[in-house]
């Protein structure tokens, strides 16, 4: 591993106070919002309560925020040239992936961390287990989403697309059932959107399964193959797509 | 050290394929610095990234150093300063040398290659605060950290003005006189005779002249004379001028001034000598002498050996046979 590039990409990333803002800090904000300043956030459910369910949510949100920014940005940087001037160096295309898979790890748990913080602070409760497995989801899974930026960049060649890909998180945290609980028609088809699944699988080891309703607020439980299927899906779907416009890249090179 | 052999690159652009490099032969000896130049478009970008493996050819041969290109670039032997673009805006200029050196298992000490590109008191400056020029050194440093034995430059001193032009190549000259071998790509004729030992010229796709610089820069030095001719001798003086050793072309171009003149231009070396045969000999009149830029050097010289007259200087092989010819410094 390439320690000296891995230390200056993080450098690079908190040069840039505003994206690292929209990173760490907004998820914190809308946990806040939705999860400790809310009644129902002491109720228990599985092996935890309401407010530690939100937290992982908030921290799947703000992590998948990340790996897409850092995918996008990624994709953006070697079109601009920087893969040629890499290209003129011994760093093999794996080892390259593998610095970026090191700094996605390593961003993605700034909002994850931040966000579990906060959530130790004000009243999120749960075993020990259900805390340290749905973090390790959220930072093996969310880079995945990487992927999703690193479409945007390849396809539209801009920052600004990059940036549109990063709203469009807040679009399927919406659908995927990330900030607020749906139910009904919206609930099956939210089964079938890209954040779904992340988001049922690190609320997993907390609920065992169980979701609340949006509209009733009772509890139903959902098996586990559901999101580990949309998990896969999404991932499938996203590696042949960015895998296809890596080689257009190559092709026009 | 580096050998080119039938080597063909095509893009495919819509529907349509275009050929930018079109089965080139090229053989460049150590020590050698040699100057890729043609207009936009002649493939010299195409045919450098081919050298450096970050193109693969359609079809062909390249071995550098006796090895495929990817090769010798993870050897540390060769390496490039590319055109604009290729840095990280937000690094500084001594961050992005640590990041380039940090690839390598082995190069020059950062400092060392900073100071012999002359960016030394730019360390910490981002790249994105540094003019055009200072990136290019920068690019240039990088460059220099592999301590290559190849250095290739694709038009270096684009968009710098005339003192850090100077000043470049006053850097590159040091890095020749340590035993590289030299390739940069350009589209000034000036450039390319002041610091090159060899010329390769390059349109379409082909290399269309290939010679010593001397050889190179007499060809399309060349002037060309407009002058009047009395129409019943012209043919006569046009058929003696093409005999003229300084002469490369000579013919009629129009009806001239009075109803019993035409016009000619004669293209060649020895514009003084033209000019004195057409007034004195040949009774001119209206003459005109233009020095020759180097869009008439390229005519020059394809239009002369596309149609094999006599009077050429400069050595143009044809793409079938490989250039053999290699001069050393």
């Amino acid at each position: 591993m390439n320690a000296t590039y891995v230390g200056l990409e993080i450098k690079r990333i908190f040069r840039d106070p505003v994206s690292l803002f929209f990173t760490a800090g907004l998820p914190v904000f809308f946990y806040l919002i939705f999860g400790a300043s809310m009644s129902w956030g002491d109720q228990s459910v599985g092996n935890g309560n309401v407010a530690m369910m939100i937290m992982a949510s908030m921290a799947a949100y703000g992590a998948v925020s990340a790996a897409v920014g850092l995918g996008g940005m990624a994709a953006v940087e070697r079109m601009q040239g920087w893969g040629r001037q890499l290209g003129l160096t011994p760093l093999t295309d794996g080892r390259y992936v593998a610095v970026k898979v090191a700094v996605a790890v390593l961003i993605t748990m700034i909002p994850i961390v931040l966000v579990y913080v906060a959530g130790s602070l004000t009243g999120a409760s749960g075993t020990a287990a259900a805390w340290v497995l749905s973090a390790v989801i959220l930072v093996i899974g969310s880079a995945i989403f990487a992927l999703y930026g690193l479409i945007f960049g390849l396809a539209f060649r801009s920052e600004a697309a990059v940036s549109a890909a990063g709203g469009s998180v807040v679009i399927f945290g919406f659908l995927g059932n990330v900030f607020f609980p749906l139910s009904g028609t919206l609930l099956s088809i939210a089964k079938f959107t890209p954040l779904y699944g992340l988001n049922a699988l690190a609320r997993y080891p907390i609920s065992e399964g169980q979701l609340i309703d949006g509209t009733s607020g009772h509890l139903i439980h959902e098996p586990l193959w559901i999101p580990l299927a949309n998990v896969g899906g999404w991932l499938l779907i996203l590696a042949v797509i960015a895998t296809l416009l890596v080689r257009r890249s190559r092709g026009r090179q | 050290m580096i050998q080119l052999r039938q080597v063909t690159k095509t893009f495919r652009r819509l529907r349509d394929t275009v050929t930018a490099v079109d089965g080139i032969n090229l053989d460049i000896a150590p020590g050698e610095v040699l100057a890729l130049l043609g207009p936009n478009g002649a493939g010299k970008t195409t045919t450098i990234d081919m050298i450096l493996g970050l193109t693969e050819p359609n079809s062909g041969t390249i071995t550098v150093l006796g090895r495929p290109p990817r090769q010798a670039v993870l050897d540390g032997k060769v390496s490039a300063v590319l055109q604009t673009g290729g840095l990280l805006a937000d690094l500084t200029v001594a961050e992005t040398m640590r990041l380039i050196a940090s690839t390598f298992t082995d190069h020059v000490p950062v400092e060392d290659a900073m100071s012999r590109a002359g960016i030394t008191h730019l360390a910490r400056r981002r790249v994105s605060k540094c003019s055009g020029g200072e990136q290019q050194r920068l690019r240039f440093a990088l460059a220099l950290l592999p301590e290559p034995e190849l250095l290739i430059l694709d038009e270096p001193t684009a968009g710098m003005d005339v003192t850090t032009r100077r000043e470049f190549w006053a850097a590159m000259h040091e890095e020749a006189g340590r035993g590289k071998t030299i390739i940069f790509a350009t589209h000034y004729l000036e450039e390319a005779s002041e610091f090159a030992d060899r010329i390769v010229m390059m349109s379409g796709g082909r290399i269309v002249a290939d010679g010593p610089t001397d050889e190179i820069r007499s060809a399309a030095a060349g002037r060309t004379v407009l002058a009047d001719l009395p129409t019943d001798t012209a043919s006569v003086c046009l058929a003696q001028l093409r005999d003229h050793p300084a002469v490369t072309s000579a013919e009629q171009v129009n009806d001239g001034t009075g109803s019993d003149m035409v016009r000619v231009r004669v293209a060649g070396t020895d514009s003084d000598a033209v000019a004195r045969l057409l007034l004195t000999e040949m009774d001119a009149r209206d003459l005109e002498i233009s020095a020759g830029s180097l869009d008439d050097a390229f005519i020059n010289l394809t239009s002369t050996s596309g149609e094999g007259r006599a009077g050429e200087s400069a050595h143009t092989p044809s793409s079938t046979e490989p250039t053999t010819e290699g001069t050393s410094r």
